[in-house]
């Protein structure tokens, strides 16, 4: 069973929907023992970070989060903003500590004009073509829908796996052992999001 | 590279789809909101945009319904809009499927309601819809709930003040286009686009692949189509072809299962 951390901040419809689609057992939770039971967990996320961690420590979600990401090792994904709380530290609206899981932090966009932020619509991602998580997936054809206005700065180049172009490399996924995160949707990235989600519903840990 | 965005706007009035010609008159029935949905994702458009056009004169928010089955049936973005006036409603459009809302009268009414909306959703959420009209005097201003409350408002100054409020996106909608299919207003569109540090959607007005073109270049991120594509044969892959062979970026792939 999949669980989709229900902490108010997320699109889970939309991300229940797909794994739906996927033909998946899923559920929206925010029970601890329905997320210890699960085989893997979605952290989705949209809004502010700063608001997204109040919310997680508000329904105590951090420890058992914390507890299966690094000591059990499930395997996990962040999708978007929850992607961002995978981060030590973010600059949004004010300095916040994040979860902590991924040697990283989380920054402004910082692009020249005639580049908008946010960073809205779809792009295309960089990525090593032998990579289990892409598998289908044509790197001519990679487009993916990003919509944010906050970045990921990997301080492990090990962990950084795929990048989009935005007046310079941007992080798309990263990945350290049962960790896996996007900082688009693929639940909204048409074909491509729904075969890299199935590539992660059939990987391994 | 960031591609160009193509988006087909849907209006929604007593839960099917229609379009009419400057917002008041000949409206015309357009077919079922959740089978075109998945018409359009079939297409691999880039993005869909539901306006219900009936909730702010009915004094009601966007239908839900409509919203919850279209993303059990698409998996691509979309935005919806009409009738938005309260966080709970917008909480409520996002936790149905929606990716972003449309925001337009009620900024107008209240442009704090924008600083509140982005800060608590986050300002990619917000999309502000302008919709304008060139008075007798020769000047264009906003005009509010649905075409029918005039204001003084320049719609550049009020795109500005907007993107300060925190706005994500900015729409920009020439009421006196809409419909006609004569092409989008390119001299705002350009003006707005080099002036906004926040994307601009271009609305109202495509009628021809060309109309289409001029509106990307001159500096809109996406353009939303209507009309053109429920009355004329221009599908949204001729559109993208067309765009690809001049030299716009736009997506090259064909996106989705259905």
């Amino acid at each position: 069973m999949i669980a989709i951390v229900d902490y108010g901040m997320g699109n889970v419809r939309s991300l229940r929907n797909a794994f739906e689609y996927l033909e998946e057992d899923v559920a929206v939770t925010s029970d601890p023992g329905e997320l210890e039971a699960a085989d893997r967990v979605v952290l989705p996320g949209v809004g502010a970070f700063g608001d997204a961690m109040v919310a997680i420590r508000e329904r105590r979600l951090e420890a058992v989060l914390t507890r299966l990401a690094l000591n059990v090792q499930k395997p996990m994904l962040g999708i978007c903003l929850g992607m961002q709380l995978f981060a030590r530290t973010s600059s949004e609206h004010g300095k916040h500590s994040g979860l902590g899981w991924i040697d990283a932090d989380i920054r402004r966009l910082d692009v020249a004009r005639p580049l908008k932020v946010p960073h809205v619509g779809w792009n295309e991602l960089h990525f090593a073509a032998d990579d289990w998580l892409f598998q289908g997936i044509r790197p001519e054809e990679a487009n993916f829908y990003f919509v944010h206005s906050f970045h990921m700065a990997c301080h492990h180049a090990a962990d950084l796996i795929a990048t989009t172009d935005y007046g310079g490399p941007v992080t798309a996924v990263v990945r350290s052992g049962n960790l896996v995160a996007t900082q688009f949707h693929p639940e909204k990235s048409q074909d491509n999001g729904l075969k890299l989600l199935e590539n992660w519903v059939q990987h391994a840990f | 590279m960031l591609k160009k965005r193509i988006v087909p706007k849907f209006l929604i009035r007593n839960g099917r789809l229609v379009k009419g010609v400057r917002f008041h008159n000949n409206f015309r029935e357009a077919g079922n909101p959740v089978s075109t949905a998945k018409v359009y994702d079939a297409y691999g458009v880039d993005e869909l945009l539901f306006v219900d056009i009936d909730a702010t004169p009915q004094g009601r928010p966007a239908t839900g319904s409509i919203i919850e089955r279209v993303a059990e049936e698409v998996f691509m973005p979309f935005t919806v809009g009409g009738g938005i006036t309260t966080l709970e409603q917008i909480a409520a459009l996002l936790a149905s499927g929606a990716d972003k809302v449309c925001i337009n009268s009620a900024a107008v009414a209240d442009p704090g309601f924008i600083t509140q909306a982005a800060s608590r959703f986050g300002d990619q959420c917000i999309v502000v819809g302008i919709d304008y009209q060139r008075r007798d005097d020769g000047r264009q201003r906003v005009v509010s709930r649905c075409g029918t409350h005039p204001t003084d408002l320049d719609p550049l100054d009020w795109a500005l003040r907007m993107q300060d409020a925190h706005a994500g996106e900015i729409m920009l909608c020439s009421i006196d286009r809409d419909g006609t299919m004569d092409g989008y207003d390119l001299d705002l569109i350009a003006s707005a686009a080099q002036r906004l540090e926040v994307p601009l959607i271009a609305s109202s007005g495509a009628g021809s692949l060309q109309h289409c073109r001029d509106a990307l270049d001159a500096g809109a991120s996406a353009i939303t189509i209507s009309s053109m594509f429920l009355f004329s044969d221009h599908s949204p892959i001729k559109v993208r072809t067309y765009l690809a062979s001049n030299g716009v970026q736009v997506r090259s792939q064909r996106g989705s299962h259905s």
